[in-house]
This record gives C-alpha cells, structure tokens and sequence, in this order.
C-alpha cells in the first residue's frame, strides 16, 4: 500500500513538473540568459 | 497633430525624464542601490566576455569567433575599497550606428538614464592588433558622457606582434584612463579594478564635437533641445534609420529633420572625422615594428581558407571528430550501461517488492541510464567544437562557408548560427538577431533546425551502434563513425537546400553583408575548453535529464496499468491459451510480460497509432518514442529502455542488448534491422522532434504561422524520407 501511495505521488510530481515546463511560461528575469541553452531542452 | 513623429515620443521618454535614479535596485540579493554598475561593451570578439568571467567569477561561454553572445549577461563583481559592482556584458557592436537587432540592444540601454542597468562607469573593451577599429567605438560611447575606462585586451600579444603604445599620450589624447589585460591569461585583472573604483574622476568630456558633422543642423537640433547632450540627441535622431522607414519630414519644426539619406550621408561624415581622430593620436601613441611580427598567421591563413585544400582540411578534421568519438567513447559508454543496468537489477532484487520498487527499477533507472550512457559522446563533441572555436579555426570555417552560402542566397552571417546548431538550436536561432536583413534571418531561423544538434546524437549513436557493423574500410575508416559523419552532414546539406528554396519563394532582395572578424590563432586555453565542455554537458544532462526522468515515471505508469479485463486478467487469459502448450515458467511470465505491456494504457495507445507507423517500419513501441521525444530528442532512448524494462525479457539487461533483441512478432525479423534503422535515422535527421525549437521560433518571428509551418514541413519531409528509405532497404 505505501508503494503504491509512493508510485502515485511520484506520477503526480512528475506530472506536475512536465505541465509547468511546456504549459506554463517562465517568467524572463533581469539575471537569466547565458550560455545554458535558455531552456532549450 | 495629426502625425507626431516617433522622435519626439522617444525623446520624451529617453531624455527629458533623466531625474535621480532612485530606487533603482530594490530587487532582492546583491543587486542594491550600493551597487554600481559596470558595462561591457566593445567590437565583436575583443574578450568581452573573458573580461566579464575573470571580473565575476562566472563562467559565460567563450569563443574566438564572433557573435557568441546576443544578449546582456549580468554578474557581480567585488571591488577595492568596499565597492561592489553589477558587472553587464552586452553583444559585440561595430558602432553605435546599429543595423542589427543585438548591436540595437547596446544602444537602447545607453540612451536610457531610466533603465536599472543604466551603466556609472563604462569598460570599452579593445583588443591590441585592432586598436584602430576598436577605437571608433570608443570615441562614440566617450561622446555620450558616460565615464569610459578604454581596456586594451590580449596585451600578452603585444611583443610578439611587435607593438609599443605611449600609455600617457594615449590617456591624454583619449581623456579616459588605460587598464591593459589579457583576459585569458588573467594579466592586468587586478589593475583594472583599481581604475575602476576611481570612474569619478575620469573626464565625460567628448572625442569628437558632435557640431563639427554639420554646424547648422546640430546647432538648430541642440537650440530645440537645449539641456540634451547633443551627441545622445543625433544618436536618437539617427538610431531607427536601418531598422524602418519613419517619415520625419512632418514635424512642425522640421530645421532638423532630414531624409534617411541625408542622415546616412551624416553618419559617414562622423565616421570620417572620428577616423581622422584616431589616426592622428595613434600616429604618436601606438608603434608597430613590422619586423618583429612573424607572419605565420598569414600563410596558415591562406592553406586554411584556400578554395581547396581549405574544403579539404575541413573534411578531413570533421573526419576525425566522428572517427573519434564513437572510438573514444566505446568503453565509458559500456561502463555507464552495465553500471546501469546492474543498478537496475540490483534495486529489483534488493528493494521490498511493490509498485514504487518497480517504478524505480523499471522506470526510473532504465530513464536516467538511458541519457547518462551519452555523456562521453556529447563530452568528447564539445571538446572538439569548444578546441576550434578557442584556436580561432572557427572563424576561418565561418569564411569559407560564405562562398557557398552566397550560392544558395544567404550570406556568411547564417553560418554562425547554423554552425552554433550542433550544440542547439535555441541559441543558434537567437543567434540570428545579427543578420540585419528579416527574410535572412527568418529563413536562417527556419533552416537552423536541420543541423544535427547535440540531441540528436544520443539517438544516432543507439540506432548507428544497432545497425551499422562495427568494421572498419581499408583498415581505417570505423564504418560507425562515417555513418554519423555522413548525418551531420546530411542535415547541413538539406539546412542550405532549404534555404534555397525559400530563398526563391520568399523572394530575398537585399542581402545582408558579410563581414567576418579573423581573429588570431590562440593556442586552446584548457580551462575554457574544460569550463565549456562541462557545462554544455551539464546542460545536456540536466536539461534533458529532468524531462527525461518525468517522462520515464509517466511511462512506467502507463506501461504497468491498463483498463478492462485483457490487461487484469492477463495470466489467467494466457494459461487457457496455452494449456496444452510446455512454456517454461520464465518463458510464460516472458509472455505475460509482455501481454501485459500490449494492453496496458501506453500498449493501446501505440497500437493505436501503428498503421501510421509501420509503413516505415517501425512498431509500436517506437511510435511512442517518437511521440514522447517530441519533448525532446533524447527522450527517445529513455522511453524505449523504459518500455523495454517493463515488458522485456529479464536476460537482457543492457539498453543495447534489450534494443537488439526485440523480434517482430508478425515478421520475425529483428525490429531494430538495416532497413528500419536507417528509415529512423532520416527520420530523425528531417523531423522537427522538438518543442522547445518551435517556441524559440516563435518567440523570434512573433508569429505562430512560422514554427507551425516549419513543424508540419519538417515532419512530412522527414515521413516521406524515411519511408522512401524503408521501403527500398527492407
């Protein structure tokens, strides 16, 4: 049972993560942008 | 009034509001009113960015060619005497005559008192063989009365080139004050600091009197604008001209409005009599002995660039780059794979068994490993492309691209950014913001994502490692190494024949003007090739890396659950089926395995979309990499480990031995075959599998119908290709 609860938070941050990389536009700030690819992947 | 031209908008906002500066770092960490700030600004490729890491610690990528850097970098520097800096390293600019849209990014913020990064002192960054030129510059930003400390880079080079400067005449005629560095050496850091901490006292006083252009149109222009410096007020007059066509002939007052190339004619004169300047002062200040200098630079030069052999030693270190890093990266790569694949086994048996166990031994670790077994590959490209950007060869390939560039109607300037597309295509495509002409750089945009970028390597090297024997021709040439050679220069290819075509359909009339910096042969600093390296690896892997191993949960998920009854009751399904039959237990829990993975959400997803793909020769399970790496282009090996992991066979435990096993059921054939992997090789040369390139283009463009077209060209392209292919092979 607390695998499973484990599985399915780990789904549920994963998920999360990915929503707010591509659905969700990063705020540009004065200090960002060099040479790391700007989010490139 | 019916038309108010844009000048006096901009000179209300620019100039008449130029109060205190109050509250201008209120924004957390070091960035404080206390601070002050420091510009960096100098012609292409001088160091500025050298000069910014040594004064920062930071670690901004370098090169010794130009156009490295397109936007304004920020880092903090600590000074003598308590003084703490915010220290700005913006794009290189010729002049501060801008035409293209980096070089616009220095002048918007030096016209700007308002703006937070408005600069208190000015490092004016030279480099000693191109003092003249350099100088230009130099005598633009002194006229905007900002203090400007002259920094003359690469001093180190001064004995070899045999060249002596009279540093008090020079600091005298100049009215600034000289700090000498050489910022790859770290020579001269220290001093220049010093002579920063005393920019109160450096004269504001002017080079050049803005006046003396033309006498009655900057007194009438000076008379309208009284308490403006006059210099700022003829660069806000003068800084639109190549950007867009602006009526200025309609204010009421127009003694000082002329036509575009009235004002051109203006900014030649200033440039003549700017160049009178420096060449006086240098007449006394700077001796070069001809003698002392070795013209080594020259006859290297002319083998490097020849029509020829210049082609022909290209190829020849593009062969060796490919040759090498599939040899070279052999046995790490085979160390990451066992280490991972035993971790894999190991967190299997020695974890409490459950779902979260099976989660990280099916799906997580197989994820990861699937990214990290391409550090060596990705380490050792780098190292080649950061080993010729740092000797200044770069440049050199940069000049001889131009010639056939020019063939398919782009210029020179469209290489730097295809060229920066090995690494990614992000910042190739904002590297485009120095070509001046907009249907040049928006056809560079599009075609920059054909150039194979670091990406698309991890995916090369499986399906090359799978499909291609490792032999050698002639005893020499590793078969392996020459198909990945073969790609890059396939997605070069089809980057310069695109642009041909869109060339004629977008109707290019004005080209862009190529003029391209050679810079000095540099022996490799090993920290700036090992800085790079890193980083780009770390970029490589963490950037991708987090994707990766979210995408790797998802799929475990979707590949270990499964509605209705095929997938619940798949054992029981499976023993009627095979009642009579005498499976082995391994070979039976094999099957259920992989009965399982077919009706599992990820299964009947990827049947789903199997027609569409199968005619390319690919299975399901490739469908769903190909979808899933749309995210990013190495997703696509994550996936198919962690697919693999759920649904294979427990013998094979390697990626590569998990990839090399699977059998077509309907064929028997091996699925990873010749035919389908050359089909995904192209298909991946061809395919816009990437995101993050789409919303970069359409930040770029301002536009969707731009990315969305380059998305639907590139997939079709590369579904027909690989079809083709496939189709021919099998």
């Amino acid at each position: 049972m607390i695998q499973e609860i484990l599985a399915f938070v780990t789904l549920g941050i994963a998920l999360a993560f990915l929503f707010k990389k591509f659905f969700f536009k990063k705020k540009k700030t004065d200090k960002n942008c060099g040479s790391d690819d700007c989010a490139c992947h | 009034m019916p038309f108010v031209w844009k000048l006096l908008a901009k000179l209300k906002l620019k100039l008449l509001t130029q109060g205190h500066r109050t509250n201008r770092w209120k924004k957390k960490g070091e960035m404080t009113k206390k601070n002050i700030n420091i510009a960096l600004i100098g012609n292409p490729n001088v160091g500025k960015t050298s000069v910014f890491n040594q004064l920062t610690g930071l670690n901004q990528q370098v090169g010794n060619y130009p156009g490295i850097t397109v936007e304004k970098k920020i880092g903090f520097c600590k000074l003598p005497n308590n003084i703490k800096a915010n220290v700005l390293d913006l794009p290189g600019t010729y002049s501060l005559n801008a035409s293209s849209v980096d070089e616009n990014v220095v002048i918007e913020l030096l016209l700007n008192k308002n703006d937070k990064l408005y600069p208190d002192v000015i490092l004016l960054v030279t480099e000693i063989e191109n003092l003249k030129r350099n100088l230009l510059l130099f005598t633009q930003i002194k006229d905007l009365e900002i203090p400007t400390i002259l920094v003359i880079n690469m001093i180190d080079r001064m004995k070899y080139k045999g060249i002596t400067l009279d540093i008090p005449y020079l600091e005298n005629q100049l009215k600034t004050k000289i700090a000498l560095v050489s910022s790859r050496k770290g020579i001269g850091i220290e001093e220049l600091k010093n002579v920063i901490t005393t920019y109160k006292t450096i004269s504001t006083e002017p080079c050049l009197n803005a006046s003396s252009i033309d006498e009655v149109y900057f007194n009438n222009l000076q008379k309208t604008f009284p308490n403006q410096s006059l210099y700022k007020l003829w660069l806000v007059v003068t800084q639109d001209v190549n950007f867009v066509n602006l009526n200025r002939t309609i204010l009421k007052n127009n003694s000082f409005t002329k036509t575009n190339s009235e004002l051109k004619r203006l900014q030649q004169k200033e440039t003549i009599k700017r160049y009178q300047f420096i060449n006086e002062t240098l007449k006394i200040g700077q001796k070069i002995d001809a003698s002392s200098a070795t013209d080594f630079r020259s006859k290297l030069d002319s083998l490097l660039t020849h029509k020829v052999f210049g082609y022909v030693i290209f190829f020849f270190i593009l062969f060796v780059i490919f040759q090498s890093i599939f040899e070279w990266s052999k046995t790490p790569m085979d160390f990451i794979d066992r280490t991972f694949a035993a971790l894999s086994s190991t967190s299997s048996e020695k974890l409490p068994p459950g779902a979260f166990t099976n989660l990280i031994s099916q799906g997580i670790i197989p994820g990861i490993g699937g990214i990290l077994i391409f550090i060596p590959q990705i380490a050792f490209l780098f190292l080649f492309i950061s080993v010729l950007e740092e000797s200044g060869y770069m440049s050199r390939v940069v000049f001889l691209m131009d010639k056939i560039m020019r063939k398919f109607g782009l210029s020179g300037k469209s290489i730097v950014p295809l060229i920066s597309g090995t690494a990614c295509a992000i910042p190739a495509i904002m590297a485009t913001r120095n070509i001046e002409n907009w249907k040049e750089r928006l056809i560079t945009i599009l075609v920059t994502p054909f150039t194979t970028c670091s990406a698309r390597l991890p995916v090369y090297a499986i399906i090359i490692g799978l499909v291609i024997p490792d032999k050698r021709i002639f005893g020499i040439i590793n078969m392996q190494g020459l198909t990945l050679m073969l790609l890059y220069l396939i997605g070069f290819g089809m980057a310069i024949l695109s642009a041909f075509v869109l060339n004629k359909v977008l109707r290019l009339n004005c080209k862009t003007f190529f003029v391209v910096e050679m810079p000095n042969y540099k022996l490799p600093m090993f920290k700036n090739v090992a800085i790079n390296v890193v980083e780009k690896t770390k970029a490589f892997v963490f950037g991708a890396g987090k994707i990766i191993l979210a995408i790797s949960v998802v799929l475990w998920f979707m590949a270990s659950y499964g509605p209705g009854e095929k997938f619940n009751n798949a054992e029981s399904i499976l023993l009627s089926k095979t009642e009579n039959s005498t499976l082995s237990k391994f070979d039976f829990k094999n099957k259920v395995a992989s009965y399982k993975l077919e009706n599992s959400y990820i299964g009947i997803m990827g049947k789903t979309i199997e027609p569409v793909i199968s005619p390319l020769g690919y299975d399901w399970k490739i469908g769903i990499a190909i979808i899933s790496s749309f995210a990013a282009r190495e997703v696509f090996v994550g996936t198919l480990a962690t697919i693999y992991s759920v649904g294979g066979s427990e013998n094979d435990t390697t990626i590569k031995n998990k990839m090399a096993a699977e059998i077509n059921p309907d064929t028997g054939k091996k699925i990873f075959n010749f035919a389908s992997g050359i089909s995904l090789l192209l298909f991946y040369a061809f395919a816009m599998q990437c995101a993050s390139t789409l919303a970069i283009t359409k930040k770029e463009t301002n536009s969707w119908k731009w990315p969305l077209g380059q998305l639907v060209f590139m997939s079709s392209f590369a579904y027909v290709v690989a079809f083709i292919a496939y189709q021919i092979l099998k």
